[in-house]
C-alpha cells in the first residue's frame, strides 16, 4: 500500500493539548472588565398571545442594566436557518413553552434570575396544537400562517403502482422514531460587546458562525461587516448547535447597555430551547420477488417538526432520498409531511434525517427476510447498491461504493469475534 | 449578603477564598479563583464535568458549597501538571484519541488520576467503574478507557526503571 503522509497513520490532534491542560477558552470561561450577565424571561405556556407584558418592578430593581422586550429590536425580529420563522422576541404570540418573551442584563446572576422573577405576563392562552393529526385537521388552531404544512416532499422513481404486480412477497409496516435532545455536554453560552470600532463582537459556542453573523448583523440592522462572531471552544454540538442560541439576545443587551454581556444556559433551559431530532412516522409497503430482489418501496413520512422550522426542509429532502437504504431498487415512491406544531422545535441532529430512514428500511428489509425464509445477511447482499447501481434520485453511482465489501468483511469478522450474533444475521 | 472565607488548599497552595456563603465549590474556582477548567454540564451531579480532586476523592463540585471546602486539599485540571508539560494521564489523552470536543476531559483526568493514586494497575473493568460518574458525548469512552489504562502502564515501568 502507498504510504501517505497523513493517512493510515497516528495524528495528534491540534487542538488536544489545550484541552487536557484545561487552557481551552469555551464560551463560559471568557470574561470581561465591566461584564453584565444576561437572562431570559420565557413562556410558560405554548400557545398565546401576550396581553400585557409588565417589566417596570424588574427595570427599577438596583443592579439591572436593561430589560427589553421585541421592541427594542432595531431590525429584524425574525431568524432562522432556512425559513425565517423565529422570533428573537416574541411579538405576535408565544408558539411554544419557553418562547423568549423579555431579556434582562445585570450586575450578577442572581440579580438576573430577581429580575426575572418581577416580570409579570398576562396570556390569552390558544389551544396547543401538539400532534400531527391535529395539525392536520381544517379546524385546527394554524401555527404560522394560514397552514400548519411547514414542508412536503415527494419522490418519484419508476413505475411503484405497475410494479406491485411483479412482487411475489408484500410487507407493509409503520416505523416511529421518538424525538430526542442532542445533549451536548457544555450548555450553550456566548458573550456579546461593542469594541471601539463600534463592531459588535459576539464570542459563542456555536457551530455556525457565518450564519450568526448574519442575523446578528439583520436584527441590529447594520452590514455585516459591522458583526464579529468568533467560535469559541464548542463542547459538542452535534447539530443542536447549528441555530440561533444566545447569540442575539446577548448582542441587542450589549448595544443597549454599552456593556460586555454573557449569557450561559443551565442544562434545563438548554435542553428545553435547543433543537430536537425530528420524530419521523413511516408508513412503509415494499415487495420483493421470491428471490429476494427488491421490486417497489412506498412509503408515507410524516412529522410533527415543532414550532419552527430550523433544518425542516433539510431533513425532508434527506430522508425519503434514503427511504431504499443502501439498496437497489427501482421503483421507489415517498410522500413527506412536516409540520408545525406547538411542540419543541426539531432541527439538524447527526445525519439530517437519515437515521430516521434506516429503523424504517431495515426493518422492513428484517421483515422481507422472514416473509421469504431468508437470512437477513443474505437479503441484503442481494439487494447491495454497487459500482453502477442507481438510486432513487436517478443518479449512477461510479465509484466507491463500499457497502457489500463492509458486509462481507463485517461478516468474516463476526465469525471471528462474535459467532452467536452472526448465527442469527446467517440462519433463516 | 455577607461575605465568608474559605481557608482551603487549591492546588498545593494554601488559599484563603472570600466569597459568597451560597456559592458552590464551583463557582468559588471559576469565578473567585478563575480555575476555568473545572466545567459546569448539568449542575446537579450528573455529568462529571465539574470534577475536582477533594482530598483524594474525585467529588462533583457543583455538589458542594464553598463552605464546605474550608480546610480541604483541592485539586483542578491546573494543578495536575505545574511545570506546564502534560504528565503521563494527559500524553496517553492525547495519544488515544480520548479527546474530541475536551469539554469532558478535565473531569476524566480528574477521576482518572485519583483513581490511578490509590489504583496504580486497575483491570479495564476498574477503569469503567472509576469513570462511570463522567459523562461523554463525543468519543463513546472507548478510547478514554483505553488512555487511562496506557497511563497506568506508563507510570508503572517508569516506577521500576
Amino acid at each position: 500500500m502507498k504510504e501517505y503522509a497523513v493517512l493510515a497513520k497516528d495524528h495528534i490532534k491540534v487542538d488536544v493539548l489545550e484541552k487536557v491542560m484545561g487552557t481551552a477558552k469555551f464560551a463560559a470561561d471568557y470574561r470581561m472588565p465591566n461584564m453584565l450577565y444576561g437572562g431570559v424571561f420565557r413562556s410558560k405556556v405554548p400557545h398565546a398571545i401576550v396581553k400585557k407584558l409588565d417589566m417596570e418592578k424588574a427595570r427599577a430593581l438596583p443592579g439591572v442594566a436593561c430589560v427589553l422586550d421585541h421592541t427594542a429590536i432595531p431590525g429584524k425580529n425574525r431568524f432562522g436557518i432556512i425559513f425565517k420563522d423565529e422570533p428573537c422576541l416574541v411579538d405576535d404570540k408565544v408558539r411554544r413553552y419557553g418562547d423568549a418573551i423579555a431579556v434582562v442584563a445585570a450586575e450578577t446572576p442572581e440579580l438576573v434570575d430577581e429580575a426575572l422573577d418581577l416580570i409579570e405576563v398576562e396570556y390569552e392562552e390558544l389551544e396547543a396544537v401538539s400532534s400531527f393529526e391535529r395539525a392536520m385537521e381544517e379546524d385546527s388552531p394554524k401555527v404560522h400562517g394560514d397552514t400548519n404544512v411547514n414542508v412536503r416532499k415527494h419522490l418519484e422513481y419508476g413505475n411503484v403502482d405497475e410494479a406491485w404486480a411483479k412482487c411475489d412477497v408484500i410487507v407493509e409496516n409503520t416505523y416511529s422514531t421518538h424525538i430526542l435532545s442532542h445533549m451536548f455536554i457544555e450548555p450553550d453560552a456566548g458573550l456579546a460587546y461593542l469594541d471601539e470600532q463600534g463592531i459588535m463582537n459576539v464570542i459563542v459556542s456555536t457551530q455556525n458562525a457565518h450564519y450568526d453573523r448574519n442575523e446578528v448583523a439583520a436584527m441590529l440592522s447594520v452590514p455585516q461587516n459591522r458583526v464579529r462572531v468568533k467560535q469559541a471552544v464548542t463542547g459538542g454540538g452535534f447539530g443542536g448547535k447549528l441555530d440561533i442560541s444566545v447569540q442575539l439576545h446577548c448582542a441587542l443587551m450589549a448595544l443597549y447597555t454599552k456593556r460586555p454581556v454573557k449569557m450561559v444556559r443551565s442544562r434545563s433551559e438548554s435542553t428545553m430551547v435547543s433543537s430536537k431530532r425530528h420524530p419521523l412516522t413511516m408508513k412503509c409497503k415494499t415487495g420483493a420477488t421470491k428471490d429476494g430482489k427488491l421490486v417497489a418501496v412506498d412509503c408515507v413520512m410524516t412529522c410533527d417538526a415543532g414550532a419552527y422550522s430550523s433544518y425542516a426542509p433539510a431533513v425532508i429532502g434527506r430522508a425519503p432520498v434514503h427511504i431504499v437504504g443502501p439498496y437497489e431498487c427501482p421503483n421507489v415512491r415517498c410522500d413527506a409531511v412536516f409540520v408545525y406544531t406547538n411542540n419543541p422545535m426539531c432541527g439538524a441532529f447527526r445525519g439530517f434525517g437519515v437515521p430516521q430512514a434506516a429503523v424504517c428500511h431495515e426493518g422492513q428489509m428484517n421483515a422481507l427476510a422472514k416473509a421469504l425464509h431468508m437470512s437477513p445477511l443474505e437479503i441484503r447482499m442481494i439487494n447491495a447498491q454497487k459500482v453502477g447501481s442507481v438510486i432513487p434520485t436517478g443518479q449512477k453511482l461510479t465509484e466507491s461504493v463500499g457497502f457489500l465489501d463492509t458486509l462481507i468483511q463485517a461478516r468474516d469478522k463476526a465469525a471471528e469475534v462474535m459467532p452467536e450474533a452472526l448465527d442469527r444475521l446467517t440462519k433463516v | 449578603m455577607n461575605k465568608i472565607i474559605v481557608h482551603c488548599t487549591v492546588n498545593h497552595k494554601p488559599v484563603a477564598v472570600e466569597t459568597a456563603p451560597n456559592k458552590r465549590l464551583l463557582d468559588m474556582l471559576r469565578e473567585d479563583l478563575n480555575l476555568t477548567s473545572v466545567k459546569e454540564g448539568c449542575g446537579e451531579g450528573e455529568c462529571g464535568a465539574c470534577t475536582v480532586i477533594f482530598n483524594g476523592e474525585p467529588v462533583t463540585s457543583c455538589c458542594v458549597l464553598a463552605g464546605q471546602a474550608e480546610g480541604a486539599e483541592i485539586i483542578t485540571l491546573e494543578g495536575i501538571s505545574p511545570d506546564g508539560k502534560p504528565d503521563a494521564v494527559q500524553q496517553a489523552f492525547m495519544e488515544s484519541g480520548a479527546v474530541q470536543c475536551g469539554f469532558c476531559t478535565p473531569g476524566m483526568i480528574l477521576t482518572a488520576e485519583a483513581l490511578l493514586a490509590k489504583n496504580p494497575d486497575p483491570s479495564e473493568e476498574e477503569v469503567k467503574l472509576a469513570l462511570s460518574g463522567n459523562l461523554c458525548r463525543c468519543t463513546g469512552y472507548a478510547k478514554i478507557v483505553e488512555a487511562v489504562l496506557l497511563a497506568a502502564a506508563r507510570r508503572r515501568e517508569e516506577a521500576q526503571a
